[in-house]
């Protein structure tokens, strides 16, 4: 197998696994902000924010693996 | 029938009243704008000799110099549809039109993907990444051609073009916040304030009861370089989203570079609050008992490569995210070049759009997630009984001033 081809098939499966990850992740965080919200309305502004902060770290795992399928792309 | 006194705030502002007469063309204005931005993208395609290039190429390995794989297939794709209707099936996205349509409002070029893919890796400093054009770019190519005949401070411009639009951001901020505080007057704090000293007093407001939210009440002297750190980034974040400009935090230079500037900041502040030898017991985890003495040459290592990692994570989460919106941006843009192939008109479908506003909310979230991360390396050296009161104080302070904690 040539290395280009490797990559062709390992650069879209690890994406797809980077992206299955940060959904799973963000479903719980952003389930759990729901259910806060649903209990304290008045809190919700604190709890978005928190809830937007805490999102931005899980996505910054799955950019990782973005940009290094960018980084390594042009070898394909 | 109610009297209302007629006051200056009663009265409601009527088609004819001033205020609603000085929005209205702005108003216009602004939905001109978009609407122009909307519909159609007009490329000065007759501008750019990279388009002239592969058009009068027959199409079978026009690039076959270009060593990028990416690059060749973006030279292969700018066979114009007309010239080569069964020659190339464009099915990349980046499809240029090279039609000599007249140069209509100063709007990025499309037949500048094709062209970045040769200019970019004439010069393999860059990737070849679908980007929408900017301005120095555009002028670059439009001025050097295929030979890379440009004037030297085009050249020089060109290669430094991500510092350059860095400069302008800087500038930018700090032109509006001179403008801002013209009229302010330290002895005569209630004299009447200017609307955009307002806006931004609240910016400033709102940011400094966030990050005292996060600090306590001694994080003040750290707000400036947070406000900063943060207005910065956003503003070089929005600039991708400018037609003809770029953001250069999509170039991990410069993300590395803020990155590298509050590791810098958070060591010295740690040095500097905690003393030489506070600083080493943080870095080995601040053991209080045998246990924690026992773990040291485990932790020492460990914070130690932390440390390290924590600029990384911040470059990086930055970059990526600011790139891969600039290249969503240009790999839908040239989508919607490429819808409209058929046509030779030098226009484009706007189906980069929704990612717009996507890119809009994205770059203020990188920003403020910068920021956030930034307090929190602060917190985490400042003395730890000092970030303890904080952690008292704050609940306190956000339950009287409403602040939201982080």
């Amino acid at each position: 197998m040539e290395p280009s081809t490797a990559l062709g098939f390992a650069l879209p499966i690890g994406l797809g696994i980077a992206a299955l990850g940060s959904g799973l992740g963000l479903g719980k965080a952003v389930s759990a902000a729901m259910e806060a919200m649903g209990r304290q309305p008045e809190a919700a502004a604190k709890i978005q924010t928190a809830m937007v902060i805490g999102a931005a770290f899980i996505e910054a795992l799955t950019i990782y693996a973005f940009v290094s399928v960018f980084v390594l792309q042009g070898k394909i | 029938m109610h009297e209302r006194p007629e006051t200056h705030e009663n009265r409601a502002p009527c088609a004819g009243s001033r205020r609603a007469r000085r929005q209205r063309p702005a108003c216009a204005l602004l939905l001109l704008c978009l609407a122009l931005l909307a519909v159609v993208w007009i490329g000065p395609a007759v501008l750019l000799p990279g388009a002239h290039g592969e058009r009068a190429a027959t199409g079978s390995q026009p690039a076959s110099a270009n060593p990028p794989a990416h690059a060749t297939r973006e030279a292969h794709a700018s066979q114009s549809a007309p010239a080569n209707p069964g020659a190339h099936p464009t099915q990349e996205p980046h499809a240029s039109q090279p039609a000599p349509g007249t140069p209509g409002k100063p709007a990025p070029s499309h037949a500048g993907h094709a062209a970045a893919g040769h200019a970019a890796d004439e010069h393999g400093a860059h990737e070849a990444h679908p980007e929408l054009p900017n301005l120095i770019g555009v002028l670059y190519r439009a001025v050097a051609g295929e030979e890379g005949a440009a004037p030297g401070w085009l050249v020089a411009l060109h290669h430094f073009e991500d510092l350059f639009f860095a400069l302008l951001a800087a500038g930018l901020l700090i032109l509006i916040v001179r403008l801002a505080i013209r009229r302010m007057n330290p002895r005569d704090p209630v004299a009447p304030q200017g609307r955009l000293q307002t806006a931004v007093e609240l910016l400033f407001g709102g940011f400094r009861d966030f990050v005292l939210g996060i600090l306590g009440p001694e994080g003040a002297r750290y707000v400036p370089f947070l406000g900063t750190l943060f207005l910065y980034i956003w503003c070089m974040n929005l600039f991708g989203l400018v037609p003809l400009m770029k953001s250069p935090t999509a170039v991990l230079n410069t993300t590395g570079a803020l990155a590298v500037c509050v590791f810098g900041y958070v060591q010295w502040t740690g040095m500097r609050r905690l003393g030489p030898l506070g600083y080493l017991r943080h870095l080995a985890g601040d053991p209080q008992d045998l246990v924690g003495w026992i773990l040291v040459p485990l932790m020492l290592p460990l914070h130690i490569i932390s440390e390290f990692a924590k600029p990384v994570s911040l470059a990086l989460r930055l970059f990526g995210n600011i790139l891969g919106e600039d290249v969503l941006l240009g790999v839908f843009a040239g989508l919607g070049v490429a819808a409209l192939a058929f046509s030779g008109l030098p226009a484009g479908l706007p189906l980069h759009l929704p990612f717009i506003l996507l890119a809009l909310l994205m770059s203020t979230v990188q920003a403020l997630v910068f920021t956030l991360l930034s307090t929190i390396y602060i917190m985490q050296v400042l003395p730890h009984d000092a970030s303890h009161a904080s952690e008292e104080v704050g609940p306190q302070a956000a339950a009287e001033e409403g602040t939201p904690a982080a």
